[in-house]
């Protein structure tokens, strides 16, 4: 697959059109090509993130001597539970995982370029906002590993230079790991980081709709936004529901044993997404480790403008992106893979 | 939009200044006092010796895990004599445990490891264990530990 360089169409910013221009305008042919809808596919496990997580929101009990039994009941005792929790579960799985598959399509086809930097610098905040919604989430099953996360994850929050100790203390509660730390991250999962998610996942899609889609040389604009482009999500939904029903039947979630606070779990692994970054963790000596973590971090977020220097200098810039997602893509599943192993 | 041009004039930007400055002032102790709600007030540890029992029940070459108020500590008696250690791996938190065979402290985390004065051998760790003072009378053995 030959991936060619593309460049954003003109922006619609202060032209006063209404939003009804906007469902009826029509797109480049090229969205018609599945890499272009990926950024669909998080938007509605989000929408079904959110269901299901109000629906959990009604048996789970934040507190640090109930919240492992009610998860528990939620699994095993209440009708459907062990299916609304499955599928909650696999959705955060599979919108990090097509979140991740729409990056490495932005950043291969360098979509950001001229003009569409906010695009990307709004889209890495998403992603970013929704890793934190992953490790909140898992650490509210209060299980072993959870807890023994979240002493891993909030210590090294702590380790950061002058806001670190603070911060700890604002997600903790306290000095140790608590009740009311345990509170803190209900809080922060059930409460502001999904406003803060649906309005940046809103704003960010609005940026795209108003700075214009990427245009690929020879992409004509006849593809209607309304009622095919609509239709066309609508039955990739659908299909994403039906395909995650099976998954949660065939895997339903399950539960470890409850936390231990005099026993560190055998196995602190924590979800697939974060698993590169804590072998990473691992690898490094102290906090070599976290300070590469938040370079890299950085450098994602601003990568735009880096490609912007370079590419006035005349580097190969489609090819350095190539290279760049591969080895990135590479290290993450070498990493993956000595985690599974060790 | 603003009108380019407009004449201020010296009172009125200063009131819209002096205004602007309260408004600030006011929403950032506001925001502030806020932050101080989220922010916990933890009373200062104090310092106690807690008497942990007699030297005999702790076997050579093994460490006795203890939980002293919260703060979890692991005494280890070899041929030097006893010693105790705080469990919390100076890495990121997590427990070590003893491990007998190697003579070393583990932590299950991210495989750090002690030897059995406390020392950061191999992996992450910073730096060594956090080490209790120990007081013998007798047989009994004291640690003096820091509790909430």
């Amino acid at each position: 697959m030959a991936v060619e360089t593309v460049k954003t169409e003109n922006s619609d910013v202060g032209t006063g059109k209404t939003w009804v221009d906007y469902i009826q305008k029509d797109l480049p042919e090229h969205l018609e090509w599945w890499p272009y809808t990926l950024g669909a596919i998080p938007l509605t496990l989000f929408g079904i993130l959110v269901t299901t997580g109000l629906l959990l929101t009604f048996y789970y009990v934040p507190a640090s001597d109930q919240a492992y039994e009610s998860v528990d009941r939620i699994t095993h005792e209440i009708y459907l539970g062990w299916f609304v929790r499955g599928l909650h579960k696999t959705s955060v799985d599979l919108m990090i995982l097509f979140l991740l598959f729409h990056v490495i399509r932005v950043f291969m086809t360098r979509a950001y370029q001229s003009g569409g930097e906010l695009k990307w610098v709004s889209g890495s905040i998403v992603l970013f906002v929704t890793l934190a919604m992953g490790f909140t989430g898992y650490s509210l099953v209060y299980d072993n590993v959870s807890y023994w996360g979240m002493t891993v994850v909030t210590n090294m929050v702590g380790t950061l230079p002058i806001i670190g100790r603070p911060l700890l203390h604002l997600l903790r509660g306290g000095e140790e790991v608590s009740g009311v730390t345990l509170l803190r991250l209900y809080d922060l999962h059930t409460k502001l980081l999904p406003v803060l998610l649906g309005g940046l996942a809103l704003g960010h899609v609005v940026t795209v709709r108003l700075l214009g889609f990427t245009t690929v040389p020879g992409s004509r604009e006849y593809h209607q936004f309304y009622p095919e482009h609509t239709m066309k999500m609508g039955a990739v939904a659908v299909g994403l529901l039906l395909f995650m029903v099976d998954l949660v039947m065939i895997f339903p979630p399950v539960l470890g044993p409850p936390a231990n606070l005099q026993e560190v779990a055998s196995d602190v692994s924590p979800p697939w997404y974060f698993s590169a970054p804590f072998m990473w963790i691992s690898l490094l000596p102290g906090p070599m480790a976290l300070w590469s973590l938040m370079a890299g971090a950085g450098l994602f977020v601003l990568y735009p403008f880096v490609d912007r220097v370079l590419a006035e200098r005349g580097w190969p810039m489609t090819f350095i992106n190539g290279a760049v997602a591969a080895t990135a893509v590479g290290a993450m599943v070498v990493l993956m893979y000595l985690d599974l192993q060790g | 939009m603003a009108i380019i041009h407009d004449d201020v004039g010296r009172r009125r930007f200063l009131s819209q200044a002096v205004m602007g400055f309260g408004m600030v002032f006011g929403m950032g102790a506001l925001g502030l006092r806020f932050l101080q709600f989220l922010l916990p007030n933890g009373a200062p540890r104090q310092p106690e010796t807690v008497l942990i029992g007699s030297e005999s029940r702790i076997p050579l070459g093994e460490a006795v895990p203890m939980d002293l108020g919260g703060q979890k500590i692991l005494v280890l008696r070899t041929d030097e004599g006893v010693a105790a250690f705080s469990r919390r791996c100076t890495d990121l938190g997590c427990l070590v445990s003893w491990n007998r065979e190697r003579g070393q402290f583990i932590c299950p985390c991210h495989q750090g490891t002690f030897d059995k004065t406390g020392l950061n051998v191999s992996g992450p760790p910073p730096r060594p264990l956090d080490r209790l003072d120990i007081v013998k009378r007798g047989d009994q053995l004291y640690v003096n530990v820091k509790s909430a």
